[in-house]
């Protein structure tokens, strides 16, 4: 008894490390780093130099939040696949599975950038193309590798979908919300065509629909993941 | 939710023209309005990026060939009509009339996609890619990405081809049929703004 109202508060603990991990996101890229709207693909080496040698300290810093959230998206997909695990619960939870792998996979998504902007900013004074190549690389690790998230978003969709029981865990409604998601994220992975226009890493298309659509879709799991908790623990009691 | 699936029989809302039926499932209805706000905002793009430059669209536009988009838009509206037919059997319970008008919804997907390989690849051929023009970028990446959802598409008709054959066909699995064959609307419905969009040159 004891043992499961403290697994409630383990996952609930997981659910808002979901919620902490869009906020650092938000914090580093655009008060600590400025890079709300996204630095522009098409600006020459010497103006990507010139923005990580003007807010070297503050890029620096921007990249340990984005780090973090990085680190608050492992307990988030655990606590989903938990939840997926209470409707797939057959002796093999592929999905589950599939969806915990490419979650864990997805927190590398943000640290990756984030250390690639770092190691721009570690040294801003060496020659503007590394910067840039640098700079570039981040960019790129945040809008184009939408794949993983289309492996979460659809397996966790699927499951949804699937409960029979009488009184489903999560809306059906949330099922098709999350295939939704993932198709919104497909335009990112046309950026590498691009330096201008909407599939630029800048782009409306690969950046700010995908962007768009990713918070909100925080919000939803989250508050739907807290519902399913709250009706684990009644179901237990 | 669960209440209403019980009162339901297949045909109810055509017997009794007062109760409002509400095709598929409500939850469907968010991937299809997500779907078709994500394309809009696909289709002002391109509109907004058009007014720009209308000469180099105009100029561009005549290099595509019209009785290919006809065509293709023949074999979207062709594939609507045998999935909607498809649906009605399935609710008259003639369910092998019902798999056979899905396989012929399918076979319109995949001639669609044989015209595109064609299209696609005779423009490469006469060197005209993505990287031509704007309007080229547009055409290749939006008509892509619809290229994206008919495969989609297709999978969920074949999926339903063998899926109104098992067992007898309840409400249930009508929410389900009517589920899939929505998404393929929403994908004709899109190519034929795609359609207007790149083929027909104003």
């Amino acid at each position: 008894m004891e043992n499961a109202k403290f697994n409630a508060r383990s996952q609930l603990i997981c659910v808002w490390c979901g919620i902490l991990c869009p906020i650092f996101l938000f914090t580093g890229l655009w008060p600590a780093m400025g890079f709300i709207p996204p630095l522009n693909p098409a600006a020459s080496a010497a103006e990507i130099a010139a923005i990580f040698q003007n807010n070297t300290n503050g890029i620096r810093l921007g990249t340990i939040f984005i780090m973090l959230a990085g680190a608050f998206y492992a307990p988030f997909t655990a606590v989903i696949a938990a939840q997926m695990r209470r409707i797939e619960d057959g002796p093999t939870p592929v999905l589950t599975y599939a969806q915990l792998a490419a979650g864990a996979a997805s927190c590398l998504l943000f640290i990756i950038p984030a250390l690639a902007w770092t190691d721009a900013a570690f040294r801003p004074d060496r020659p503007a193309e590394i910067t840039q190549a640098f700079n570039d690389l981040a960019w790129i690790f945040v809008v184009m590798p939408f794949v993983l998230a289309e492996v979460q978003n659809i397996c966790f969709g699927a499951v949804i979908i699937s409960d029979r029981r009488q009184n489903p865990l999560f809306p059906r409604w949330l099922g098709f919300f999350n295939f939704w998601i993932a198709l919104s994220f497909i335009p990112g992975g046309l950026t590498t065509f691009f330096k201008t226009g909407p599939f630029a890493y800048n782009g409306l298309l690969a950046f700010w629909v995908p962007a768009g659509t990713f918070g909100p879709w925080f919000i939803v799991i989250c508050v739907y993941l807290i519902k399913a908790i709250r009706r684990q623990d009644a179901e237990r009691a | 939710m669960s209440s209403n699936v019980v009162t339901f029989t297949p045909d109810s809302h055509l017997r009794d023209p007062g109760t409002k039926h509400v095709p598929g499932e409500s939850g469907v209805w968010v991937l299809i309005f997500g779907d078709m706000l994500i394309f809009s905002v696909f289709f002002i793009t391109y509109a907004l990026h058009r007014g720009d430059d209308v000469d180099l669209y105009r100029r561009s536009q005549t290099h595509l060939n019209q009785a290919f988009g006809i065509l293709m838009t023949f074999l979207m509206l062709s594939g609507s009509w045998f999935v909607a037919n498809a649906v009605q059997a399935a609710r008259a319970q003639r369910r092998a009339l019902s798999a056979k008008l899905f396989r012929c919804g399918f076979a319109c997907g995949l001639f669609f996609g044989i015209i595109k390989f064609f299209e696609y690849s005779g423009k490469v051929r006469h060197g005209i890619t993505p990287s031509t023009n704007n309007f080229f970028m547009y055409y290749y990446l939006f008509t892509g990405i619809h290229l994206l959802h008919v495969v989609v598409g297709m999978v969920v008709i074949a999926v339903l081809s063998s899926y109104v054959q098992k067992g007898t066909v309840d409400a249930r699995k009508i929410r389900n049929i009517e589920s899939g064959a929505l998404f393929w609307h929403v994908v004709d419905l899109l190519w034929i703004v795609l359609f207007a969009l790149f083929y027909i040159a104003v």
